[in-house]
């Protein structure tokens, strides 16, 4: 192996060493602080390890009325959320990636509007009509407005994706007898996959922290978010770690269930 | 074909399957329109309580266990949301009329621009006689018209607190509780030397602090006996000069802190002005370290802000005859006092301060009391009728900070140009001026 060789192969090891720290270190930081006690975070400098572990205030934090039911709302949302997005948002991309229609363009064009408006401008229109249609202060009201925010991500993706499965292969299902709709689930489906686990990532995140909408359509049965944020932001730095760690674990464990199927995208074999 | 006819198996198993998991699916689905987070349900009979107050955990934690505790006339729904969202909330469901809310709970600028949407409330402080809320308060709840829009709930100030350490830095003849803006200066700069050139004083000028409260309620009015009329007098230009200078002793780090009693606790600084609600853990579990001290003085006066909070039912309150129980029992005295023993909030009521209150919110029991007592005192109130727009407002003070302290740019321009900007706002609102302001009408910078 060449000297110049090596010296690649350890800047792109350094690389991968430095973004994992990139990602890792915020993460641990938040999880040291989040276990530590209150006076020990007044300590300066902070210890980086574990010295004085204490789960008070995340056990205070997870007492805190409504947070139980805040994850089950969350998750609830997160899930109607993904399954809704993608029973809309994967026909669509495959209309997108598979058929020519007049306007195609625009079309794609216009599916980024719903993210072009800021909520903050909705708030009170989407609020009245929820409270009309007497959705108001349900989880359903929650999940329509972030699968509306998530569709446009969902299909984008799924056509991207679409747009790879060869098309002759799908033909060649139905020469073989296949019906469209089975064509689509066993020839096209399996290798669309890894598109439609990132775009059901992308649902899952983007309701999972979705905050202002959820606080505007519910009072008394609010997401995780929507519940502790306000709250957090005013409470002491200890709450706050405790909040963030509460806040991110899920959403971790969600990424790590969808990882296998993401990475297959890129051809890998890693599961 | 054999191949086949198992494939074909294996699809309806799988297809069964999934269509077990769909069935499913869908009552779980229905079953779960979302569960409460609010404590009580909600539902049917209990009080639906929105609040701007008591948003932090341990603050709402005691509060809920106060309701759970004194208040048995009704279930309550402690909801506390930060003020957009309250303002957002009120508006959409009364616009719509779909009321959900019965018990509305915030400081008088959160109630003031829903006046029309709430409910007269004479008969309620009418029947309130014996809880002994003064004139101010109750004129205050009139939001500017003829009939009670809100019940006071409880009032907070701004005071000093100061780690006994500093007290070796006070210069000879500057005695404690009551000084000057230029004996306190003097103060801060000797202790700032004496530090080994490390500021002791901080203020909340953080991105959520409340610093344009020090410039509105405190040093203007103590330099010019005005909040907006003075803005741009040559006496505020001479109290902006003042913070020019005493910036220059204040910890820079003060643009981070947006609740004063971290940095007091983790020993960053030793003196803080601020909320008392944001300064009562400063203390800790040693309060024989701290003095709380009420603001200084200045040429016109001490000029200090009252904070009020008030209980409105909204229009068309599914509960409200619950809810003016629930405003019965907040306003009683032991509530009150328990209120100011567990966050800090000082009641409205002519209720007894108990001798045992916690060490640090006696501290400040006794630097309010002060405060309010001191001969030539000068109360300024939040502005009053502004509204939604109380941001703004409070943004044009916090710019003249910016521009004069951080940036450095001359006072007298720097006063000229906001109070354009001040005027711009004032002129849209027409609002009669408030304390300590002369009760003029239209409100604006001369």
């Amino acid at each position: 192996m060449s000297a110049r060789r090596r010296w690649e192969r350890a800047a792109i090891q350094a690389a991968c060493v430095a973004i994992t720290l990139f990602m890792g270190v915020p993460l641990y930081l938040i999880a040291l602080a989040a276990l530590s006690s209150r006076d020990s975070l007044n300590q300066f400098p902070l210890p980086l390890l574990p010295t004085d572990p204490s789960t008070e205030t995340m056990s205070t934090f997870l007492q805190s009325t409504g947070v139980t039911g805040g994850f089950i709302n969350s998750l609830t949302v997160g899930l109607g959320t993904v399954v809704l997005a993608l029973l809309v948002g994967v026909p669509a991309g495959y209309a997108v990636a598979r058929y020519a229609f007049r306007g195609k363009d625009t079309y794609q064009l216009i599916l980024l509007l719903t993210r072009a408006l800021p909520i903050v401008v909705l708030s009170v229109p989407l609020a009245r009509i929820f409270l009309d249609t007497g959705l108001y202060d349900t989880t359903y009201a929650v999940m329509l407005l972030h699968t509306a925010l998530a569709l446009p991500t969902t299909v984008l993706i799924t056509a991207a994706i679409f747009v790879g499965v060869s098309h002759e292969q799908e033909e060649a299902a139905m020469i073989f007898g296949a019906s469209p709709l089975q064509a689509f689930l066993r020839v096209v489906a399996p290798q669309a996959l890894p598109g439609i686990a990132a775009a059901a990532m992308f649902a899952f995140m983007l309701s999972w922290n979705e905050v202002l909408g959820a606080t505007v359509l519910t009072l008394n049965q609010r997401t995780l978010p929507a519940q502790v944020l306000t709250t957090l932001a005013d409470s002491p730095l200890a709450y706050r770690f405790a909040g963030g760690l509460a806040l991110v674990l899920p959403a971790l464990v969600f990424i790590a269930v969808m990882r296998r199927y993401l990475l297959n995208m890129w051809g890998t074999t890693l599961r | 074909m054999t191949n086949r006819i198992n494939d074909d198996l294996r699809i309806s198993r799988r297809g069964l399957l999934g269509l077990g998991l769909g069935v499913a699916a869908v009552p779980a689905l229905t079953a779960c329109g979302g569960v409460s987070t609010s404590g009580a349900d909600g539902g049917e009979g209990s009080v639906s309580f929105l609040s701007t107050q008591f948003t932090q955990v341990e603050e709402r934690q005691r509060f809920e266990k106060i309701l759970g505790d004194r208040v048995t006339a009704a279930k309550v729904a402690f909801n506390p949301v930060d003020a957009s969202t309250f303002g957002t909330t009120v508006k959409s469901q009364l616009d719509a009329g779909k009321v959900q809310l019965s018990l509305l709970g915030g400081v008088h600028g959160d109630l003031a621009p829903h006046a029309d949407r709430l409910m007269d409330l004479d008969d309620l402080l009418g029947s309130l006689g014996d809880r002994g809320f003064t004139s101010d308060l109750t004129d205050l709840a009139k939001l500017s018209g003829s009939t009670t829009k809100y019940v006071p709930w409880m009032q907070a100030t701004y005071v000093l607190a100061v780690h006994k350490k500093a007290l070796e830095w006070l210069p000879s003849g500057v005695v404690t509780p009551q000084m000057t803006y230029d004996q306190f200066l003097s103060w801060m700069t000797a202790a700032r030397q004496g530090n080994g050139n490390k500021p002791v004083f901080g203020i909340p000028a953080g991105p959520k602090g409340l610093y344009h409260r020090f410039f509105q309620g405190f040093l203007l009015p103590s330099f010019t006996g005005g909040q907006v009329t003075t803005f741009r007098s040559p006496d505020a230009v001479t109290a902006w000069q003042y913070m020019k200078e005493l910036w220059a002793q204040t910890a820079p780090a003060s643009t981070n802190y947006d609740s004063m009693q971290e940095p007091l606790q983790r020993g960053e600084v030793l003196v803080a002005w601020d909320h008392v609600a944001r300064l009562r853990d400063a203390p800790g579990d040693k309060p024989g370290d701290w003095l709380m001290l009420p603001a200084p003085s200045g040429p016109k006066g001490l000029g200090y802000m009252l904070v009020v909070a008030g209980l409105a039912i909204p229009n068309g309150a599914p509960e409200a005859a619950k809810a003016k129980e629930v405003v019965k029992a907040l306003t009683t005295g032991d509530v009150q006092v328990d209120v100011l023993r567990q966050n800090a909030f000082f009641p409205v009521t002519n209720a007894q301060l108990p001798t045992d209150l916690p060490a640090a919110v006696g501290l400040e029991a006794a630097a309010v009391k002060r405060q309010q007592e001191t001969a030539g005192a000068i109360v300024s109130l939040p502005p009053v009728g502004v509204g939604a727009r109380d941001a703004e407002v409070g943004q044009v003070f916090k710019n003249v900070f910016k521009e004069v302290c951080l940036d450095g740019k001359p006072v007298q321009g720097v006063l000229d140009s906001q109070a354009g900007q001040l005027n711009a706002i004032l002129d849209e609102l027409k609002v009669a001026c408030w304390r300590p302001d002369p009760a003029g009408s239209p409100c604006r910078v001369a």
